[in-house]
C-alpha cells in the first residue's frame, strides 16, 4: 500500500478556475520536494493531502483511508504539516504544554505526549527553553517550535510548508539534518520550498508543479538537468548545478560536495 | 480582498454630493421633524430621503433593512396600540384585542421617525466612499490618526478573518476537532483566540514601524492627494439644508 | 562628508539584559552598496533600525553613542524628519500596507501626504516610483490583491517616492517566491545605480557578492569585519559567525583555486567560470 496516492484529481475553488487538473501521483518513502511558481497549485496541494480541502473528483488515499471519508482531525494521527508562519499555530503560554497540544489530541497518554514533546525539543535545539513562552523567543527559534509540536505526534507522513524562510545557515542545516534523520526512520517527508540549493541537497525526488499540473517527477538530479523546462516555469536550478552547465559539464551536480569529489577525481 | 463597506458604486447625482453636505443632511432631517413634530413633516422628510434613495439607484439595497426594523416596529404598533395609557378611541379589535386610536397614532409617529433617521443614514452610508468620508472629515481637523485608524479597520478586518481561518486550519491539522456538535465546535473556538490576538499584535507592531517611517507622526500640515470636491453645486446644497432648518425653527417659534 | 557616520553606537532593549549592539563604529560614503551578514540575532536589524530612528525613539530602551545620517543627529532627530534622509523597507510585504488605501497609487502617496507635498509635485514623484520599480500598470488595484513581489516593490516604492538619498532593506525577498526576489533585486540594482546608497541585509550570500561594495559581519552585536565581498568570503572563519560564503567561493577554497592577482578567492558564477575554466588548461 502506498503512503499516499492521489488519483485523478482535480480542483477549483467554488467553480471557478481549475486549479489542480488530473494529477496522478504515488509517494511511498522518498523525501519529496514541492517546487514552483507561487499560484501554480503547490499549496492546494497540500491542503488536499490534509484533509483541509476536498477534491472535486477524484481521490486522495492517504494510508489506506480517503480523506473524503474522515475529517481532517481524524487525518492528523497520520499525515503532519508544519505551518509556514508558527505565529498562526503557536497559542500556549509554555513552549512544553504547545508541543503537546497535537499529541494529546491525537490521543497520546499524557506520559506518552510529555516523552515524545521533550524528545522533540532536544532534536530541534530547544531544550533548555521548556518552560518559556513561546513568544519570548525570536522567529526562528519560534519556528522551530512549530517543527516540534510536528515531530512529537510522531506521523508517518510530514509536510514542511516553507521551512528554511528566515532562517539562517545554522538554522537551515539544524533542519536539513531534521528531514534527513526523519527519512532514515522511514518516514515520508514532503516540502513545498523556493530554495533551491537545499531541495537539492536535501530531497531524493522533485516534482515540479505549473499551472496546475505536474510538470515533472523524478529525481532530484534528473529534474534539474531540465534547464529549460525549469525556466519556463520560472524556476532556477540550484547554484552548483547552474555552474556545471555553464562549465559544460555532462553530469548535474546537486552539491558543493559531489563537484568537488568530481573535480579532485579528475586532477588525479 | 474587499473591504468592510456597504459603499454601492453608482453613478448618479447624489454620490456625487460630497459627504459632508450628506452628514449635514442627516443632522437637520432629523432635527426638523423633530422641531415640527407634525405627521406631515415627518412624512415629507422621509418622502425626500426615499426620493434621494431611489435617484442612487440604491433604494433596493435600505428595503432589507426597513424590512428587518419593521419587526420591531410591529412591536411598538401592537403594544402601543394595545397597551398605551391615555387610550380611549378603540378602533378595531382582534378577537378580544382592542387596539386604540390615540396608541396607534403615537406608534405611527415612532415609526415615521424611525424610518427617516435609517434612510438618512442609508443616504450617507450607500452612496459615500468610507475613505472620501474620512478623509472629508480629517480636512476639518478630525486628527489624521484617527482617520487612518477607521480607514484602516475597514480594510484590516477582512485579512483578519483570513487569518482566522489559516489558525483554524493549523489547529485542525493537530487534531483539534471543529466538525461535529454544538460543543464540540465551541471548545474549538477557544484555541483560536490566542494566535488570532498574537498575530494581530505582532502585524499591528510592524505596521506601526512602516507607518513611522512614512513620517505618520510628522507634525508638518498635511496635504492631500484627492481634490475636495467643494464646487459651487455642494456650498449651495450646505445653503438650502441650513437655511430649511432655520425655517423651521422660524415656524415653530411664531406659528 | 559621509553619508552616514555611526560611532561608538551601543543599545540595549527595554526589559533586557544584554547589549544587543555592542560599540559599532563605521562610515559609509555616498553611492555604496553596503551588505550586512551574519547570523539571526546578530544585531543585523539593529543596526538598520538605528540608521533611521526607530532605534531608539520607537522602542525606547537604552542608547550610547552617536549615528548621523546625512547630517541629522539621528538622537536629536524625530523619525519623520529622518524619513527626508533614510528610508528602510521590512521582510514582511504585508504588514508594509497601510490598510488605509484602496488603490497602490494612493498608497504610495501616503508618505507624501504626511510630509505635506504640494499635489502636483506628489503625482510626478508617484508616477517617477511606479515607474521606476515597473508598477505602474498595477496603479488603480488594492494592494492586498497583489503577489508578494508586487507589494514588496510597492513598499520600496512608497518610501522612495519621499527621496531620501539613503535606502535600507531587511530581508527584502526573504518571504517571496524566485521570481518576486528576482523583481525586487532588479529593482535594488536599478535604484543603485541611479546613485542611491544603499544599505542591505540578505542571508543570500550569492546576491550579497554580486551587488555590495562592501560587506560587513557582524557577531554577537559588535562588527567582525567591514570590507570588500572578496577579502570578506575568503576569511577562513566564516563558520564560526554562523555564516557561510557563497556557493562558488566554497567550492573554489575546496579547490585551492584563487585569483592569482588579489590572493583572493572568486565570489560571482562568472569570475568562477572564469577561473576554473583556467585551472583546466
Amino acid at each position: 500500500m502506498h503512503k499516499i496516492e492521489v488519483r485523478n484529481l482535480h480542483f477549483s475553488y467554488e467553480n471557478n478556475e481549475e486549479i489542480l487538473k488530473e494529477i496522478n501521483l504515488t509517494f511511498d518513502h522518498r523525501s519529496t520536494a514541492i517546487i514552483g511558481q507561487n499560484g501554480a497549485g503547490k499549496t492546494t496541494f497540500v491542503k488536499l493531502l490534509k484533509g483541509l480541502l476536498k477534491p472535486n473528483t477524484g481521490d486522495v488515499i492517504i494510508n489506506g483511508i480517503n480523506t473524503k471519508d474522515i475529517t481532517v482531525a481524524g487525518l492528523a494521527k497520520y499525515i503532519g504539516l508544519v505551518f509556514q508562519n508558527p505565529n498562526d499555530q503557536i497559542f500556549k503560554n509554555k513552549i512544553i504544554d504547545e508541543v503537546m497540544f497535537g499529541p494529546l489530541n491525537i490521543g497520546q497518554t499524557p506520559t506518552e505526549a510529555k516523552e515524545n514533546a521533550i524528545k522533540a525539543l532536544k532534536t530541534v535545539g530547544l531544550c533548555e527553553k521548556i518552560d518559556e513562552n513561546p513568544y519570548d523567543i525570536s522567529l526562528s527559534e519560534r519556528k522551530l517550535i512549530s517543527i516540534a509540536s510536528i515531530l512529537a505526534m510522531d506521523t508517518e507522513i510530514i509536510i514542511f510548508d516553507e521551512p528554511t524562510i528566515a532562517q539562517d545557515y545554522e538554522g537551515k542545516e539544524r533542519i536539513k539534518s531534521i528531514i534527513k534523520d526523519l527519512s532514515a526512520k522511514g518516514k515520508l517527508v514532503l516540502t513545498i520550498i523556493h530554495d533551491m540549493d537545499f531541495v537539492a541537497e536535501t530531497f531524493e525526488r522533485t516534482i515540479v508543479i505549473a499551472k496546475g499540473k505536474v510538470l515533472l517527477d523524478g529525481t532530484t538530479r534528473e529534474v534539474y538537468a531540465y534547464k529549460d523546462v525549469l525556466n519556463e516555469a520560472y524556476l532556477e536550478a540550484p547554484n552548483v548545478t547552474q555552474l556545471c552547465q555553464c562549465l559544460g559539464v555532462k553530469e548535474t551536480f546537486l552539491t558543493v560536495e559531489e563537484f568537488i569529489e568530481y573535480k579532485k577525481k579528475d586532477r588525479i | 480582498m474587499k473591504a468592510l463597506s456597504l459603499y454601492q458604486e453608482r453613478d448618479t447625482i447624489v454620490h456625487k454630493v460630497d459627504a459632508i453636505s450628506k452628514l449635514l443632511y442627516i443632522g437637520i432631517s432629523i432635527a426638523i421633524s423633530m422641531i415640527l413634530p407634525y405627521k406631515t413633516v415627518g412624512l415629507a422628510c422621509m418622502g425626500v430621503s426615499i426620493i434621494l434613495l431611489l435617484i442612487a439607484k440604491v433604494f433596493k439595497k435600505v428595503i432589507p433593512l426597513i424590512g428587518f426594523s419593521m419587526i420591531i416596529l410591529l412591536s411598538i404598533i401592537i403594544i402601543q396600540g394595545l397597551f398605551r395609557a391615555g387610550n380611549k378611541t378603540p378602533v378595531f379589535h382582534i378577537v378580544n384585542l382592542i387596539f386604540y386610536k390615540e396608541g396607534l397614532l403615537f406608534a405611527l409617529e415612532i415609526c415615521i421617525r424611525v424610518i427617516n433617521i435609517l434612510c438618512a443614514f442609508a443616504i450617507l452610508i450607500l452612496t459615500t466612499k468610507p475613505s472620501d468620508l474620512i478623509e472629508s472629515l480629517v480636512r476639518r481637523g478630525l486628527s489624521p490618526r484617527m482617520g487612518y485608524v477607521l480607514c484602516a479597520v475597514l480594510q484590516i478586518i477582512p485579512q483578519m478573518i483570513t487569518t482566522m481561518e489559516t489558525i483554524s486550519d493549523a489547529q485542525r491539522s493537530r487534531g483539534m476537532e471543529t466538525e461535529g456538535k454544538l460543543s464540540v465546535r465551541i471548545k474549538a473556538f477557544l484555541p483560536l483566540i490566542g494566535p488570532v490576538v498574537m498575530n494581530s499584535l505582532i502585524n499591528t507592531r510592524e505596521r506601526s514601524m512602516a507607518l513611522e517611517v512614512r513620517g505618520f507622526s510628522s507634525k508638518t500640515h498635511k496635504t492631500f492627494l484627492n481634490q475636495e470636491q467643494n464646487n459651487n453645486y455642494n456650498k449651495i446644497i450646505k445653503i438650502i439644508l441650513i437655511l430649511l432648518l432655520l425655517l423651521a425653527i422660524t415656524w415653530r417659534l411664531f406659528i | 562628508m559621509k553619508k552616514i557616520i555611526v560611532e561608538n553606537l551601543k543599545y540595549k532593549y527595554p526589559l533586557t539584559n544584554e547589549l544587543a549592539l555592542k560599540g559599532i563604529s563605521f562610515e559609509v560614503a555616498k553611492g555604496e552598496f553596503i551588505g550586512i551578514v551574519g547570523k539571526n540575532l546578530s544585531g543585523k536589524s539593529t543596526l538598520c533600525q538605528a540608521l533611521v530612528g526607530l532605534v531608539p525613539h520607537f522602542y525606547k530602551g537604552s542608547y550610547g553613542g552617536s549615528v548621523i545620517v546625512d547630517g541629522l543627529q539621528v538622537l536629536q532627530s524625530e523619525i519623520s524628519e529622518l524619513a527626508h534622509k533614510v528610508g528602510i523597507v521590512f521582510q514582511n510585504p504585508f504588514t508594509q500596507v497601510t490598510g488605509a488605501k484602496l488603490t497602490v497609487y494612493e498608497e504610495i502617496a501616503f508618505g507624501l501626504e504626511n510630509m505635506g507635498i504640494q499635489r502636483e509635485e506628489m503625482k510626478e514623484r508617484i508616477d517617477d516610483a511606479l515607474k521606476l520599480l515597473d508598477i505602474y500598470q498595477f496603479k488603480d488595484r488594492n494592494p492586498f490583491d497583489l503577489s508578494g513581489g508586487q507589494m514588496q516593490r510597492m513598499a520600496i516604492a512608497s518610501i522612495i517616492a519621499m527621496k531620501p538619498e539613503i535606502i535600507v532593506l531587511d530581508e527584502p525577498t526573504s518571504q517571496l517566491d524566485p521570481q518576486g526576489s528576482e523583481e525586487v533585486f532588479k529593482a535594488i540594482q536599478n535604484l543603485s545605480k541611479q546613485g542611491m546608497t544603499v544599505i542591505m541585509i540578505e542571508h543570500k550570500m550569492e546576491k550579497i557578492a554580486k551587488y555590495s561594495d562592501r560587506v560587513m559581519l557582524l557577531h554577537d552585536g559588535e562588527i567582525i569585519d567591514f570590507d570588500t565581498p572578496q577579502k570578506i568570503f575568503s576569511r577562513k572563519d566564516l563558520n564560526d559567525y554562523g555564516v557561510t560564503a557563497p556557493v562558488f567561493t566554497k567550492i573554489c577554497k575546496e579547490l585551492e583555486i584563487k585569483n592569482e592577482a588579489t590572493g583572493l578567492y572568486p565570489i560571482t558564477l562568472d569570475e568562477t567560470y572564469d577561473l576554473v575554466v583556467k585551472y583546466n588548461a
